[in-house]
Order: C-alpha cells, then structure tokens, then sequence
C-alpha cells in the first residue's frame, strides 16, 4: 500500500493486517496436484470456493475423497484394534514416499488380513470359551451327581436297614409303595445342565418353577471366579445349574426358559465312566485350542505392531491427500479441461515463495507449460492476517474472540500485550502470589517442547495456550504486589524506613489522633505503616479509586488516540476532525480534568470535595464560587464543603478556575454536536460529487480499493442519508453515556483489588496467626495446609480467574470501543501444518 | 529520593530496556518498533503506577492511626 513506511517509522509488526491481494493462479491439469501440495507446505494462501453452486458429489475429484474417506476408515479401524491390543501408534518416523495408489492397496491388504484373523481368533476364542464353560459344568454336575448318588446310597442303605427291622408304628405306610413308584419312574426323568449368569439365577429359578407348576428340581452351585461368556466375550459370573423334570413337554419349556435367560446347555452323562472321560477330552482340547489361540495372538500383535510402526505416517499422507483433493475441488476447470483456476488471497510478501512453488511443481511433474500467477484487482475486502510468534499469538487471540479486526485496521493487541497483564495485576497486586504464578508458568514455558507435542486436557490446554499471558500476569503482578506492599498480605520494609513515627517517645496518641509523617515520602509504593493500622482502609479506598480513575482516563485516551490512527491511515479527514477531535475534547474537559483535579489534590494536599466538584461542575457551574466562598476558601475550617479550586490554588486564581470549570463544561456540551451533526452531511455531501463524477475517467484501482475499504457509506450503494444519520446519532449518544460509564466501569479495577487484599489478610491473620497462636505442632500443621489450600485455590485460581475476566472486559469494552470496529475476518491459509490437531 | 529523581530512574531503566531489546533481538525495523512500543508502553504503565502511589502519599491528609490492640 502507497502510505506504508512513508511516514516518520517503517509499518509496526502486528499493527496492521499485512496486506492482501486476491491472486489468480492457472494451472495445467497434470501439475495441479503437486502445486496444491506445494502450496499446502508453504500454508501462505487461502484459496476461494470456486464451485459453490456445486454439491459434493459433483466436483471434479470426488471420487478421490471418498477414496481417501475409505482410507480413512481403514486407518481409523487399524487405530481401534491397536488401541484394543495397547499398542500405541510410534511416533511419526522419517516420511517416506509411498504413493496414494500404494497405499491404498496395501490398506487393503492389511485390514483383510486383520479382519480375518480376528474373525478367526473371535471363533477359536468362543469355541474355547464354550469348552471351558462345558468343562465347568461337567465338575460341577459331577460333584451333584456324585452326592446325589451317594446320599441316596445311604437313604437306601438306611431305608433297607430299616425295612429288615421290625415294623414300627412310625414307619409310614406308604413308604414302600413311593420307593416302588419311585424306581419305575426314575427312568423317565430327564434332566439339563448347564450355566446361567448369577444376577438372573433367582429369576430364572422362579420361572422354572412356575412355568413347570412346580413338577421340576433344580439345583445350582455358584462358580467362584467369573467366566467369559461365549457370546458376548465379557466376563460374567455364573452358576452352574442341573434341572431335572419328567415329561417331554416340561423338557420344551425348560429349554425355551432356558434360551430367553441365556443359559448355555451343555449335555452331560450320568455315566461316571463316560463323565471322566469327557473331561480329559475336553481338557485335551482346551489346551490345544490355546496353543492356537496364543499363536494367533503373536500373529496379530506383530501385524499390529508393523502397522502401528508406520500408522502416523499413512494418517499424516491420507489426511493432506483428502485436503489436496478437498481443495483440488474448490479450483474451477477449465473449459478445454487442460488446466485449473485458482483464486485466493495471499500476502502480498508471499508473491515470490508462490511463484517458485508454482514452478517447482511444474518442474517436479514434468509439465510443459508453467502455470500463471496473476493478481487480480477487487473491491471485495481482504482477510485480516497478523504474523505472530508464539509469544504474541496469544494476545492476539485475546483480541480475536472479541471480533476479528477490519483489514488493515488498527490492531489493539499491540498494547493489549503490555495494558492486558497490567491491569490483572493492578487487582492482581501480590508479590507473594505473583511469584507463585510465575513458578506456575516457568513450568509451563520450560517444558514447552515437550508439553505442546502432547495432547492435554481442557483446562490445562488453556492454561497452556496462555502461558506467556500468564507469564507477563504474574511478572507484573509481582511489580504491583512490591507497589502495594503486600507479599501474602504481609509488609516488609523494602526501599526505606516507614515515613510515620510516633508523635512522641511513648507513642500515647498513636491509637488516637496516630502516627505522624516525619520521614520522606516512602520512596516506591504503599508504606507498610499503614498495614493493620485503622486508616488503612480509608487510604487504600481512596487511592486505589483514583489510581482506577486516572488508569482508565489514561487507557480511553489511548483508544481514541488509536482511532486517530486509524483515520490517518485510512486518509479519512472526516473522522479526524469530527470524531476524534471532539471526542478528545468530551472525554478530557469531564474526565481528563478530574484527573487534574486528583493530581493537584495530591500535590497540594488539599483537602476539597472532588465529588462536590464534578456535582457542582453540572449543577451551577455559573454559581460562582462567589464571595463567600472565595471567603471560605481561606477558613480552612469550612474546607470541606468548598466547592472546585479554592484551596487547591491560592485565592487570586480562584477565578481562572471557576473560569476553566465553565470553558471546560461548555467545550464538552459543543463537542456533542460536534461530533453529532457534521459527519452525515458531509459524507452526503462527498457522495453527490462522487455521483457527479461518475463519467470521468476510472479512479486509481489501488485508492478505490482503499476507499472501498476504509467507508462502505460511499461505494457504489445507495445513500440513505437518514440511515447515515441514525448511525452517527447512536454512535454519539453511545460515547457521551460511554464516557460516563465507562469511567465507572474502572473502579472495578478499585473493588477487585480491594477483594483480593482484603482475603489474603482473612487468610493469613485468620488461619495462618490463629494457628500459630495456639502454640501446638498439629494445630500449626493443619493451620498451613488449610492456609495452602486456600491459597491457593481461592487466590491463585479463583481471583487469578475473574481478575483475567475483569481485565478481559476493560479490553473490550472500555479501551476497544473507542477505536475497533472488529468487523473483519480472519486468513486461513491452506496449510499441513494444521492437519495432525485436527479432531476427526 | 524525590519524585523527579525516580521519574529519571524509570526513564534509564525505559531506555536501557529498549536498547538491550534492540541488540538482543533485532529483528528488522518493523519488529523493532514494535519492541520499543511494549516496552515503552510498560515503562509508562509502572511509572503511572508508582506514581500514583507515590504522589498520593507526599500530603497525607489521614496518618495511620494504629489499632488499640496492638
């Protein structure tokens, strides 16, 4: 741009967006792939949709994405097995040129592979599974069987001895007849065994029972360890049941329960011969069964363990392949199907690496013809893009969420960078915390190669981002925290001895009228005499309500300075003379001479009213200071209801304020017009010449891309001059109640740091002293550890947060609304470099 | 030390800071300027600060009244 460097200073980095131009780029057909992979290293362009109107579906390579989709998937299958095996993917090693067409076969190859040998290893396993279940079920039925068998020895045993004894009256009558029924009957009863999962065995018990009136026995034994159920592979505990019934119908209806509870039958022998045999079958066949298993496992685990080996770097290839295609896509073809148009904005200091990018493309891919790089002239605007290091790009990000800036629009994270950390200091202010959050984002910034390769949780993430914000947080706040004389709440005589003494050797009055100044000035920040003391409050309030005052009228005249900038640089003379001008006088005719006042207050030591000042400033500022007031002025017994600068000056310049008080009050209410009416009629003024001059010859591109730029109210669209001035007229009213407000909005940084001094001492008097008061090791120890605890979590963390949110809205409300429209979007170049944080 | 005499130590300091920024890492004129913008924007800053405090202290119109129990 024309006016860069012309001036006094060369551009200041990060002040404003480099500049932009939309760039056309041609580019034949067969080199095209590789230019986009070039360009896509080099991450300096960001290329425009040229096919919008087109779906998904119908662009040129959408076969090659879904492709590389597919590849995707693959990759994303290979990661589950791996993360299943505990086999974390290898760093991403020396890349290799494997092409697309490779890989893809080679894909395909490995997951076959893999998918067989699951389904292999899944069958093996279930077979596996069953057979010790089965293997299960044959020692525990054999245990019922096998006390069964015995028990009812020993009933017949006993049943026969009794039957060779005499006859007694107890013997039942019937008791022959049952075991004569019994043993015809035993044949025909049936039985099922097998295993049911533990937490259904009641249930499954209680239908049995119902579903069969009651006609069966089941008998179950819990099974110590939990097993792996064939069908699902999870480990479940079960028990193994026999039940036995009679009739083929109840045999039906057991085996449906049977089914819906997912018990698994095995069949089992009552044949003891036949049991032991089947056990050392299913034995013998278990452990072959492992064998295989454990061998398909080492089988699998190498295959995973190649593919891990290699997984990044295939990750790395199909994810910039699918952005190459995805962005090959967003090219428009050319009618002769011979090359593909490209437009996009780049710096414009990327010019060269483009071009050589261009033609190492051409060269790499044997093309015969070079592909065109053009700048194209637009009135369109320009993406906003910052340069920053990864010190600034967290200011800047700061900036960012408030609203990207306007293309080439003044940058406030330039002084965000100082002003941000310093205001979170002034509530911050501690140089015991300060230190802690030092050490606490040392760490960070020490272990930053190591921290940023890695993946962290939310919060930490954050923390992390912002450690060189944190870093200037805590270093100033260390600064604040020696101003104000605090470390933990505590004071230490630094610089020099305290400037107060006693007023006399006893030190009588010291509790009543206090200590008196004898001393110099406590040469740097708050004299520790005025810790504990009962006037502490009273000082602190009164000086930390001016130090916001004054901060704050500091920072808004920083901001509106900027919007001076701003319309310098965009060689608006309009809003150099009608916005900033009048602006400057408003906000310094109130609140730049209440600033005065504070200072002259302080100088002087004069003890007038500055509330009754500012009142009386609005509500007679033609009241004079009249006779008895300039009367008052030298009885200093009625100073404190004196209004303006009677005792801040001697008598004879009492005028000359009074003066100054009404030039003042009348200079901010001629600024409101000012900054009201002339803007709109001017511009509707600059609009009907331009209208006129609509048949002479072309303006410079480059000045009506600017004009274009920097006042959208005189393009080529229609003129609403109401619309015009509706919009001045809100932009004033907003600064005039603004300058109020906002002045307010600054004694947050008075309340904010009051709190935080305020629970510090709690903290330390309360907790720390009363623990130590009690003279016992333990009450001490636990008095450290609660101080610790609350310390740390309440100070550090807690007030570390909502000062970083005081300071944020001071940011951007206060100090950006004076100068930043932030209606402007940000470059995304298409770069690689993004590609390995991508969430899929 | 009198306030101007202060004042005069933050200017050095100030001036020191953006020479030493200016041999350390001298990164072309634009990052240059920007360097001696954050460090005169912080010298301004903490010179307020101190300031400030320091002015608010010269005239006491209250003196610290200690507390009975101490």
């Amino acid at each position: 741009m024309g006016e860069r460097g012309r001036g006094c200073c060369p551009p200041m980095d990060l002040m404003r967006s480099e500049p932009m131009q939309l760039v056309q780029l041609i580019i034949p057909i067969e080199s095209a792939h590789l230019a986009v992979s070039y360009l896509g290293d080099l991450g300096l362009i960001q290329f425009k949709d040229l096919n919008a109107e087109k779906s998904p579906f119908q662009r040129t390579y959408a076969i090659q994405i879904k492709r590389c989709g597919e590849m995707a998937r693959k990759l994303r299958f290979f990661r589950d097995q791996m993360s299943k095996a505990g086999l974390p993917p290898a760093a991403r090693s020396v890349t290799q040129d494997t092409s697309l067409d490779d890989l893809e076969v080679k894909l395909g190859d490995l997951e076959a592979e893999l998918v067989e040998i699951n389904a292999n290893g899944e069958k093996l396993q279930r077979s596996y599974n069953e057979l010790a279940e089965y293997k299960l079920v044959l020692h525990k039925a054999g245990e019922f069987f096998h006390s069964a068998l015995s028990s009812a020895e020993a009933h017949q045993r006993e049943q026969a001895s009794n039957q060779t004894g005499e006859e007694s009256l107890e013997t039942p009558l019937l008791s022959e007849q049952e075991t004569a029924i019994d043993s015809s009957k035993q044949v025909r009863l049936g039985f099922i065994t097998g295993l049911v999962p533990r937490d259904k065995s009641m249930a499954f018990e209680r239908i049995l029972f119902r579903a069969t009136r009651g006609n069966v026995f089941l008998k179950q034994a819990t099974v110590d360890e939990p097993v792996i159920d064939p069908a699902s592979g999870e480990k479940v505990e079960k028990n193994v049941f026999a039940v036995f019934f009679s009739g083929e119908r109840a045999k039906n209806k057991i085996l449906k329960i049977c089914e819906a509870f997912g018990a698994n039958r095995y069949s089992f022998h009552e044949d003891l011969g036949k049991q032991a045999q089947m056990i050392t079958e299913v034995s013998g066949r278990l452990s072959e069964l492992k064998t295989t298993i454990d061998a398909g496992l080492v089988h699998r685990g190498n295959l995973l363990q190649t593919i891990g080996e290699q997984f990044e770097q295939w990750n790395f290839l199909v994810r910039k392949e699918k952005a190459i295609y995805h962005t090959l896509n967003m090219l428009s073809i050319d009618v002769t199907k011979k090359c593909l148009v490209a437009e996009g904005w780049s710096p414009v200091f990327a010019t060269k690496q483009i071009q050589d990018a261009l033609h190492r493309a051409t060269q790499d891919s044997n093309s015969q013809v070079d592909a065109i790089f053009q700048v194209l002239h637009t009135r369109e605007m320009p993406p906003t893009y910052f340069r920053t290091n990864k010190f600034t790009s967290a200011y800047q990000e700061i900036v960012d969420a408030y609203g990207v800036a306007k293309y080439q629009e003044a940058n406030p994270g330039v002084f965000t960078i100082v002003t941000f950390p310093f205001l979170f200091a002034v509530m911050f202010g501690d140089w015991g915390h300060g230190i802690c959050l030092l050490l606490a984002t040392s760490y960070f910034i020490i272990r930053e190669k190591k921290l940023s390769s890695q993946k962290l949780g939310d919060i930490m993430d954050m923390t992390f981002g912002g450690r060189y914000v944190i870093m200037l947080m805590s270093l100033f706040s260390i600064y604040t925290g020696l101003i104000y004389n605090e470390f933990f709440s505590v004071p230490f005589e630094l610089f020099a001895p305290s400037a107060y003494v006693c007023r006399d050797p006893a030190c009588r009055d010291a509790t009543t009228v206090g200590l008196i100044k004898a001393r110099d000035t406590y040469p740097f920040g708050v004299d520790p005499a005025w810790h504990g003391s009962r006037s502490e409050l009273p000082f602190l309030n009164s000086l930390k309500m001016k130090m916001s005052i004054l901060l704050g009228v500091a920072q808004m005249n920083l901001g509106i300075i900027m919007s001076y900038f701003n319309a310098q640089f965009f060689k608006n003379s309009v809003n150099t003379w009608f916005q900033f001008i009048p602006q400057m006088i408003f906000l310094n005719s109130l609140f730049g001479y209440l600033s005065v006042l504070i200072i002259i207050k302080w100088c002087t030591g004069s003890k007038a009213d500055l509330y009754h000042v500012m009142i009386y400033m609005f509500l007679s500022p033609t009241d004079e200071l009249g006779e008895n007031q300039l009367f008052a002025g030298q009885k200093m017994t009625q100073v404190e209801q004196s209004v303006d600068g009677e005792i801040l000056f001697s008598p004879y310049s009492i005028l000359i304020i009074s003066d100054e008080t009404l030039v003042l009050l009348l200079l901010a209410l001629v600024s409101v017009p000012w900054m009201l009416l002339p803007k709109p009629f001017i511009l509707k003024m600059q609009h009907n010449r331009h209208q006129g001059e609509s048949y002479a010859p072309l303006p410079d591109t480059e000045e009506s891309l600017q004009s274009g730029a920097n006042n959208d109210s005189h393009g080529h669209e229609e003129f609403e001059f109401s619309e015009v001035f509706v919009h001045q007229l809100i932009h004033t009213i907003e600064f005039v109640l603004g300058a109020v407000s906002n002045t307010a909005s600054y004694l947050r940084l008075w309340a904010l740091s009051l709190a935080h001094s305020e629970l510090s001492t709690v903290f330390y008097e309360k907790v720390l002293l009363l623990a130590w008061g009690y003279n016992n090791v333990i009450i001490l120890i636990v008095g450290i550890i609660i101080f610790i605890f609350a310390t740390v979590g309440v100070l550090l963390v807690m007030e570390t947060l909502s000062a970083f949110l005081h300071a944020l809205r001071l940011h951007w409300v206060e100090f950006q609304n004076k100068f930043y429209e932030g209606d402007g979007y940000k470059f995304y170049p298409f770069t690689f470099t993004l590609l390995d944080n991508e969430e899929e | 030390m009198g306030f101007l005499v202060t004042t005069l130590i933050f200017v050095v300091v100030g001036i020191i800071a953006s020479l030493c920024a200016r041999i350390c890492c001298n990164r072309g004129p634009s990052a240059n300027l920007l360097h001696l913008t954050l460090i005169i924007t912080a010298t301004v800053c903490c010179w307020m600060m101190w300031a400030i405090v320091y002015l608010s202290q010269m005239n006491p119109l209250i003196v610290p009244i200690l507390n009975e129990s101490e």
